[in-house]
């Protein structure tokens, strides 16, 4: 492979999985410049490391690998992320309906104050849409801690909701 | 899946950054340990310099004076003899 073709290969990475690393820093870190920055280091190291890019799906895998590493490392400097807690999440609007901008904003908001390893999981299952084996497998974890951390963060949202009066929508 | 993981799938949906976010200066790399030993070293050095410069500087100083204490005893010789030889 030339090195024309790479650079080429590496803008096509860029723009192809951008709005994927992006939004998994996003989500995870609720700072749109951190999670550019996250992003930005994500792609220079894939640029540093292009040599060992075998495929576009392995470029996909590797990106989400390292953008969750480089997530968690980011949030783990930044402490006051985790010092958020459920109840300094703004009371929710009373009879939200599916699809409320402000009821989708809670739920990021609610989703940003679980801890590291069950946000990533609900970023990575409802973000990226992938199942809770190719979770366990990019978070180096066993399956059934993924499922674990999947129905409790769900079980805890469901019980936050129903306590703002949005329980079944 | 039910409302809520619907609603959590529209809530993460992906987002696209901004369109320069490559093309921004990076932030210097942080890295604590490294960055604390760089400085360590840094500070052995210029200290170790420093006082290789001082002793540089002293032993100018006083080859400096040996010079002038040279100059004045033969400026010293000089005069003397001139004294000796007017008093003969």
């Amino acid at each position: 492979m030339t090195a024309a073709k790479m650079t080429w290969d590496f803008d096509s990475l860029v723009r192809e999985h951008q709005a994927m690393v992006f939004s998994v820093a996003l989500h995870f870190l609720r700072d749109r410049a951190v999670a550019e920055e996250v992003a930005q280091e994500v792609f220079l190291s894939l640029h540093r490391n292009l040599g060992s890019i075998e495929s576009d799906s392995h470029a996909r895998y590797w990106l989400r690998k390292v953008t969750v590493q480089r997530s968690i490392d980011e949030g783990r400097r930044r402490k006051r992320q985790s010092n958020v807690s459920l109840e300094d999440v703004a009371e929710p609007i009373s009879g939200a309906r599916p699809g409320d901008p402000m009821l989708q904003e809670m739920l990021r908001r609610l989703v940003a104050t679980l801890p590291e390893a069950p946000r990533m999981v609900m970023i990575l299952r409802y973000q990226e849409d992938l199942d809770p084996g190719d979770i366990a497998e990019l978070m180096n974890m066993p399956v059934a801690t993924v499922k674990s951390h999947l129905q409790r963060s769900l079980a805890l949202l469901r019980e936050k909701l129903a306590r703002r009066g949005l329980g079944e929508i | 899946m039910d409302w809520l993981e619907q609603e959590l799938k529209e809530a993460l949906r992906k987002q696209e950054p901004s369109p320069d976010f490559m093309k921004r200066p990076r932030r210097a790399p942080v890295a604590p340990v490294r960055n604390w030993l760089a400085a360590a070293a840094a500070v052995v050095l210029a200290v170790g310099a420093g006082g290789a410069y001082r002793e540089y500087e002293g032993q100018v100083a006083k080859q400096k004076v040996m010079l002038a204490m040279r100059i004045a005893g033969s400026n010293m010789n000089h005069i003397q003899r001139h004294i000796l030889e007017a008093q003969q």
